[in-house]
């Protein structure tokens, strides 16, 4: 085996002076640390090179890289990025939730609804928007866990319920009245230059960052994701620890319809659909790159970051209107063939 | 050595010469030789990594070897030019240790979707000459079933037949086909494995060529006619219409007389761990019932070694789930004495667990790997809370202690950090065992511990499970090698009819009663219910 250097957490602080030396024999070889290296950064070299191309390029060299640029890409990839983190919750355990589009477009939609047609305040508008994910989030999850449903088929027919209860809510109609001001405000607001929704996404990486790779409960979740029997086994309460991967990925999908409010300062009747399929190419993608094999958040928010740069390079030089499916699509299949050929993609099971 | 390697000259059938293969930096054969007489069983045998499994897949077509040469049929390839097909078309059949059956589906069934369905008027199946064809082979193999039992309710050593049946199906009396069974015994109960043994034994009377790769040696001895024994991928024994003792084969594996004898069996325990009844009851089971259980009685004690065996479905592997909290008990007492508090509490595994009590199950891949993570994620799934800190998970810590461990019990990983599934069979079982033991734990389960294991790897399980019954543990051990027991344990017990029938030690735990004990009440014709437990 050449791949022998996946660290599973490798980006964690160093030890205290309890810290126990190498031993010798635990090493991986120069050769293989190396290629192991450049695995876990291929993603991240090629956002550069990205970046790089489109900045050089004529077509797209005068607009692409200014900070205007950046802020309005920044600020519009929060939302999907918020979303992949979500998304990479219930996958690590090796389960689909593919509700979590329309759990973001509920949330959206019912915290404009409830200050629109029902005067409630901002706070406790927000507040319900997140509490009805992680609601939906439990149910998904005792369905899956108790019940033993099959996730994809279970979180599909979510979706699709959800999606229909939107267009009876909202009668069809784009909320637009009765939102509080202060909500778009922070929307559009900056701060050190960049927007300020994109430290939501920063602060939401970071603490699922530390949750997966930095808490005994996220390395239990890696755990299952490997094999759920042995888990068992081993004392992990597995339907447990499952069904909390689905409450918190509602809850961030909640999360995410609020700040889809702020951006737009209205909500759609929308499904969610066109939010799903890119979070989901992105936490693929993501599972390429710095811990390559597994789902894990820098990489999720790697894999956003270059989908969106590449789009956005690609229509600025004049690129129609479907090029960005087109390059979302090409993207996910090269980024699952990837891992699949590096041999180290699981398959995630479909519960 | 003092046999010399002496290839036979007459009738034979399938002839490797100078056979290499190199993965990467390791030569897994290094110009390694066997040949196969006509009608006899040619046992390959060897530790883990002298290179068997690679001869395996070299003739099955898996990988092309670098440099060799293979003779079969009149034929002959040079490594290079040798396939899947090649072998098939010369008369190479493989039976592996997954048998690739289709439980759900009838034995005809599971014929014809290897050799196609006889069709009839329309192109519609003809069952009528499917059924009277697969009737015919059935008979021939003594398979005593109608060709319209589904596999699943067939026992597993006619299950094994099967596949031979069906591997060998189109052979006929003017073309001989060589067999090659690949561990056809390692997931067989001693008895089933007698069964099935006899029956090849039968068919090489009959004039059937069969290579055999395993690592239980009594069968191996009993069976074999020829034997080629490798090491480091080569060649260092070829012994020809011999009867070596299970010494003399493992002196060959290991290349030292001296290490063979400590390695071949357990050594009855001797000196301060043989006086029966010291320390404290740690398990303590009363009147346990559940799935096929119906009132076990027992109690291990501190720094025992108990034995518990019994046929196929006697509950052996339901009482260790039982008692470690993963089935619930439909009646009965179990009762755990630790210095942990939460021994009594609730029986869920991880009550059992906090409670001291450590379980190693049968199934490896299934129930206690985590493949794809890497070695150090394996040792530490037991204790990773122990590695938590506000501020992060102390690698670095855990590293240096998962080093430890690997160098503690002899476990041979490149690096922690490689996937699990990189190592042996011999080698994932003693990291499985390392999870546990780390923990200190007051009762040890063990279920079949060294099933898949290579005679070395099996003396270091053996030595590291005295050694935690010599700390004070109890150690409870399930399994279906009744030699094993006789040397591990300090008595055992034998379960029938989900009660412990009768129990041994001292002089008379000799693998004979214990054979005669768990065999009362056999029957031996048959087919019998699925086993979804033992």
């Amino acid at each position: 085996m050449s791949l022998t250097s996946t660290e599973h957490v490798d980006t964690g602080p160093a030890d205290g002076p309890d810290a126990g030396t190498t031993p010798p024999g635990t090493a991986a070889s120069p050769s293989s640390r190396l290629k192991g290296l450049a695995e876990r950064n291929a993603l991240l070299a090629l956002l550069l090179a990205v970046i790089a191309f489109f900045a050089i390029y004529p077509e797209s060299s005068d607009t692409f890289f200014t900070s205007s640029n950046a802020s309005v890409l920044l600020g519009n990839q929060s939302v999907v990025a918020l979303l992949a983190l979500a998304v990479i919750l219930p996958l690590v355990t090796g389960y689909f939730d593919f509700s979590l589009g329309a759990i973001a477009a509920t949330s959206s939609v019912l915290t404009a609804g409830l200050m629109s047609f029902s005067d409630l305040s901002l706070g406790l508008a927000i507040a319900v928007g997140i509490g009805v994910g992680a609601g939906i989030g439990a149910i998904n999850g005792v369905l899956v866990t108790r019940f033993g449903l099959n996730s994809f088929v279970t979180t599909l027919g979510m979706a699709t319920l959800l999606g229909g209860l939107i267009q009876w809510y909202t009668g069809g109609q784009t909320i637009l009245a009765g939102i509080d001001p202060a909500l778009p405000r922070f929307g559009s607001a900056t701060w050190l230059g960049l927007p300020r929704v994109v430290f939501v996404v920063l602060l939401a990486t970071v603490a699922l960052w530390y949750l997966l790779s930095q808490t005994p409960f996220g390395r239990s979740l890696y755990a299952i994701g490997s094999n759920p029997r042995s888990a068992r086994l081993v004392g992990v309460r597995v339907d447990r620890s499952v069904w909390t991967t689905f409450v918190l990925a509602g809850a961030l999908a909640g999360v995410t319809g609020v700040l889809q409010l702020a951006r737009a300062g209205s909500a759609t009747a929308d499904n969610g659909t066109s939010l799903l399929f890119p979070a989901l190419a992105a936490a693929f993608l993501g599972a390429t790159a710095v811990v390559p094999g597994f789902f894990n958040a820098v990489g999720t928010i790697i894999g956003v970051l270059f989908v969106s740069v590449a789009v956005s390079g690609l229509t600025l030089s004049g690129a129609s209107a479907w090029a960005s499916p087109v390059f979302n699509g090409a993207a996910l299949l090269v980024a699952v063939g990837l891992s699949h050929y590096l041999g180290r993609h699981r398959g995630v099971g479909t519960g | 050595m003092s046999t010399t390697a002496r290839p036979p000259t007459t009738d034979v059938v399938l002839r490797i010469t100078g056979m290499t293969k190199r993965f990467g930096a390791t030569l897994a054969l290094d110009g390694a030789d066997l040949a196969l007489r006509h009608g006899t069983v040619h046992a390959l045998i060897g530790g883990n990594g002298c290179g068997k499994s690679t001869t395996i897949k070299v003739l099955a077509g898996v990988h092309r070897a670098d440099a060799g040469r293979i003779e079969m049929a009149g034929s002959a390839w040079s490594a290079a030019e040798y396939d899947a097909r090649a072998g098939r078309a010369a008369g190479l059949r493989f039976v592996h240790q997954d048998l690739g059956l289709f439980p759900e589906l009838s034995i005809a069934e599971n014929f014809a979707l290897d050799a196609g369905y006889p069709r009839g008027l329309a192109g519609r199946v003809s069952w009528t000459a499917l059924h009277r064809r697969v009737a015919g082979l059935l008979d021939n193999y003594e398979i005593g079933a109608s060709p319209a039992t589904p596999v699943a309710a067939l026992r597993p050593a006619q299950r094994t037949l099967v596949a031979i049946a069906r591997a060998l199906q189109d052979q006929e009396s003017d073309r001989h086909l060589v067999l090659v069974l690949d561990e056809p015994t390692a997931t067989l109960p001693q008895h089933e494995s007698r069964l099935l043994l006899d029956a090849v034994r039968r068919r090489a009377d009959a004039g059937q060529t069969v290579l055999m790769v395993s690592h239980r040696m009594p069968e191996v001895l009993s069976v074999s006619d020829d034997f080629t024994v490798f090491r480091d991928g080569r060649t260092v024994a070829s012994l020809v219409a011999a009867r070596p003792t299970e010494a003399e084969l493992v002196a060959h594996m290991t290349g030292s007389a001296d290490a063979a004898r400590a390695v071949v069996r357990p050594q009855p325990a001797s000196g301060p761990a043989a006086d029966a009844g010291r320390g404290d009851v740690v398990l303590d089971v009363a009147g346990l019932a559940g799935g096929p259980l119906r009132g076990v009685d027992l109690q291990v004690r501190r720094g025992e070694i108990v034995g518990l065996t019994g046929l196929v479905g006697s509950g052996r592997t339901s009482l260790l789930k039982t008692v470690f909290g993963e089935h619930a008990p439909a009646g009965g007492n179990v009762r755990i004495a630790s210095d942990r508090p939460a021994g009594d509490a609730a029986a869920s595994v991880p009550a059992r667990i906090a409670g001291g009590v450590a379980y190693v199950p049968e199934d490896r891949g299934g129930e206690a790997a985590f493949a794809d993570l890497t070695v150090r994620d394996n040792l530490s799934a037991t204790v990773v809370g122990r590695y938590w800190r506000p501020w992060g998970m102390a690698v670095r810590r855990e590293r240096a202690d998962a080093g430890a461990l690997i160098r503690s019990h002899a476990i041979k990983a490149s690096s922690t950090e490689v996937p699990f599934a990189a190592l042996s069979g011999g080698n994932q079982q003693k990291a499985v065992l390392a999870r546990w033991l780390r923990r200190e734990p007051a009762l040890l389960l063990l279920d079949e511990p060294t099933q898949g294991v290579d005679v070395m790897s099996r003396a270091d399980i053996y030595r590291i499970v005295r050694e935690t019954a010599e700390r004070g543990c109890a150690v409870l051990v399930a399994s279906s090698d009744q030699l094993e027991l006789c040397g591990l344990c300090d008595r055992v017990l034998v379960l029938r009819d989900g009660r412990v029938a009768a129990e041994l030690s001292g002089a008379a735990l000799t693998a004979d009663r214990l054979t005669a004990l768990t065999q009362s009440t056999e029957t031996t014709a048959g087919p019998v219910p699925a086993p979804g437990d033992r």
